[in-house]
């Protein structure tokens, strides 16, 4: 790939970019998004050609078992700490995320890994992340999709007696009117796709690397 | 392989096979030594807190709420670990760091830091702050694994030796963690950029595990016959392990098998491993370390006992593996998943039951609906005590 990429100084900091945030280097990809953008390429092109892909191949990657999550994690944090110098400058550009994304593990659960690693790689996608932290009452998502205007929840569950509360979120959702603005999407190591039908989620996604495929994929559905 | 491990001869049932008048232990180890016995132990994993208080409402006795209870109150054949403190210790004196009237930030025995609701919209405590996070704090915390510390020891433990060398019961002892305690010391994202940040201090916190372990054993091994041994971790997830198996290769299977090695020479040969999720890719690595009892099996993370003997046959041993979420479903999905582990039991190495502890949207009924099948099909009798008197010794 490297050598399709002509040799010209913009596209050699992105390329290095990409690089330091798949092999998880958070100070040399800081370092290059800096340089990318005192070389003037548009914090724009920064997100979609450098960060946004390489968060795909270490999805990828995760996907393969090439990487797991200490590789997978890292890449992420070094990603995150590229955002905070590029957010300033994609305000002031007027770009708008893909969507906001309330994330929450629900009631009566306190296992926070999984939905953790499933927000940082919306993030690296490219989304604009609420965290709502653990043990969400149905109230709070619904509070929160009101007063955030998220287009995107992610409900996860590891526990066979949470499950249930995911229904009890969507129910609360729909009793609230704003379920039609929103697409559900669930998770969590007890949960199966014939679960999520049956609860009326929108998508549902095994890992954190699917499910940035399935969050376009039900985004895409719910516009539609 | 030897006949038992601490030399005493074991009856033997030439020809016909069935061995009629085991005792527990006997029928524990000859039924990890692939020996025919009368029947496979009758053990469960145990219960979540809320399990009890939720079949107290469906008829479980109210006597009837800890695990060392319900053992007594089933019926379970008794398996023992000695008391021996392998970790942390002492546990400090909660502190309470912050109060208002909504919550509370304790930090708890262990030195974890964590938020808790006092005003009843939550029962979860959450986490804040993990008492590892770099060396200096691991060279504070590493006060509390002092191999040293005459109390890992209990003081009666001279007075117990007799008792213990005429059981008959299996005893063991466990022999700690070198990721797991790790990810609890450290948290799990602590611990997983440590793994990339900062791998001499992971190495070093692991190399000072594995000393521990061989250091408090050996008095014990020096005393009594043991049985087992076990290692916690609980380091996969339901896509496979948490860390790389070239990680774990690297740091951990020598580690174990300096552990298992001193094991072996005295006589403990099953080495188990408490591990949920899909644990697929360490297999093999925990048996090239000496680690050969896989443990609980998760099956609806994709570890099936089924395929670990395919694929290892006799070269591992086996325990769980039994849907929890069969049960969850109902009486119908508990047949079909006997059904499933009849046939391994027969061939021996392997003890099943739920592969966690029984969660409370398990019904009771259920639950005494697959203790029962589960008897008949493995043709395991039926406790002899009524159930007046098991609920007296539930409570003794
Ligand atoms: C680590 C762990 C804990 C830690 C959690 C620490 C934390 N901060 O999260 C601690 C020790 C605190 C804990 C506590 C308990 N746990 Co626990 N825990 C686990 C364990 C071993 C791993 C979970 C994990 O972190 N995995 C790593 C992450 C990366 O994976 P993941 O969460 O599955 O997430 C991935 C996917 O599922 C998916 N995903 C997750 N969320 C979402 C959301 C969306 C929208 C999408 C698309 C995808 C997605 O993407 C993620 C990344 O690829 C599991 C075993 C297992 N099989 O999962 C048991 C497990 C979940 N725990 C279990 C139990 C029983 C408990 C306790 C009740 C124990 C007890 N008796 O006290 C308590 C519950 C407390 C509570 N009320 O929540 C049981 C649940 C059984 C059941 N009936 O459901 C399990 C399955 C163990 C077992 N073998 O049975 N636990």
């Amino acid at each position: 790939m490297a050598g399709q990429v002509p040799a010209c100084p913009q596209h050699m900091s992105l390329e290095e970019l990409r690089t330091a945030v798949v092999e998880g280097e958070r100070t040399a990809a800081v370092a290059a998004t800096r340089s990318a953008l005192g070389e003037g390429v548009p914090a724009r092109s920064i997100l979609d050609d450098a960060l946004v892909p390489a968060m795909a191949t270490v999805g990828d990657l995760f996907k393969r078992r090439q990487y797991y999550v200490p590789e997978m994690l890292m890449a992420a944090r070094a990603m995150k700490a590229c955002m905070e110098v590029l957010r300033p400058e994609l305000v002031a550009a007027k770009v708008e995320p893909l969507a906001r994304v309330l994330g929450a593990t629900v009631q009566g659960d306190l296992h926070d890994i999984g939905k953790n690693l499933v927000l940082m790689m919306l993030e690296g996608a490219g989304f604009e992340i609420v965290d709502l932290g653990v043990d969400c009452t149905p109230e709070r998502v619904v509070t929160a999709v009101r007063e955030h205007g998220a287009r995107l929840i992610c409900l996860s569950a590891l526990l066979t007696t949470t499950m249930p509360a995911m229904r009890e979120t969507i129910a609360a959702l729909e009793a609230a009117g704003v379920r039609g603005q929103v697409a559900v999407l669930v998770g969590g190591a007890p949960l199966t796709q014939a679960y999520a039908d049956e609860i009326g989620a929108d998508g549902y996604a095994p890992d954190a690397a699917s499910a940035v495929d399935k969050a376009k994929e039900v985004l895409a559905r719910l516009t539609a | 392989m030897p006949e038992e491990t601490d030399g005493r001869p074991v009856q033997t049932e030439q020809g016909t096979g069935v061995g009629t008048g085991l005792d527990h232990r006997r029928r524990w180890l000859r039924t990890f030594r692939f020996q025919s016995v009368d029947h496979v132990p009758d053990e469960e994993f145990g219960y979540w807190t809320d399990t009890y208080r939720v079949w107290q409402r469906e008829g479980l006795p109210r006597e009837v709420a800890s695990e060392a209870a319900a053992n007594r109150y089933f019926g379970f054949a008794p398996r023992a670990r000695v008391p021996v403190v392998m970790g942390v210790r002492p546990m400090l004196p909660v502190r309470v760091l912050e109060e208002d009237e909504r919550h509370r930030v304790i930090v708890n025995g262990l030195g974890q830091t964590l938020l808790q609701h006092k005003d009843g919209t939550s029962s979860i405590p959450h986490f804040i702050r993990f008492p590892v996070e770099n060396r200096t704090d691991w060279l504070e915390f590493r006060k509390r694994l002092d191999p040293d510390d005459p109390a890992r020891y209990p003081a009666n433990w001279e007075q117990r030796l007799p008792e213990w060398r005429r059981r008959d019961y299996p005893l063991g002892i466990a022999v700690g963690s070198l990721f797991g305690w790790i990810r609890n010391w450290m948290g799990f994202e602590g611990a997983a950029a440590a793994c990339i940040e900062q791998p001499a201090l992971v190495e070093e916190m692991m190399e000072h595990v594995t000393e521990l372990v061989l250091h408090v054993l050996r008095r014990a091994l020096a005393d009594v016959p043991l049985d087992f041994a076990d290692f916690w971790e609980d380091m996969c997830f339901n896509s496979g392990p948490m860390i790389s198996p070239r990680l774990f290769r690297r740091w951990m299977v020598p580690r174990y098998r300096r552990i298992t090695d001193l094991l072996r020479g005295s006589g403990v040969d099953i080495v188990y491993v408490d591990c949920d999720g899909d644990i697929t890719e360490l297999v093999p690595l925990w048996l090239e370390a000496g680690v050969h009892c896989m443990f609980p099996l998760e099956i609806r993370a994709g570890t099936r006992p089924e395929d670990l003997r395919a694929t290892y046959g006799r070269d591992v041993l086996l325990m769980g593996g039994v849907d929890k979420t069969a049960l969850i479903a109902g009486k119908r999905g508990v047949d079909e998943e006997l059904a499933r582990v009849v046939r391994l039991t027969e061939q021996g190495g392997y003890i099943p039951h739920v592969d966690h502890r029984c969660p409370p949207d398990v019904t009771f009924d259920t639950y005494l609906y697959y203790l029962k099948r589960k008897r008949e099909l493995l043709g395991v009798p039926e406790p002899e005590a009524p159930a007046s008197e098991r609920v007296r010794a539930a409570m003794s």
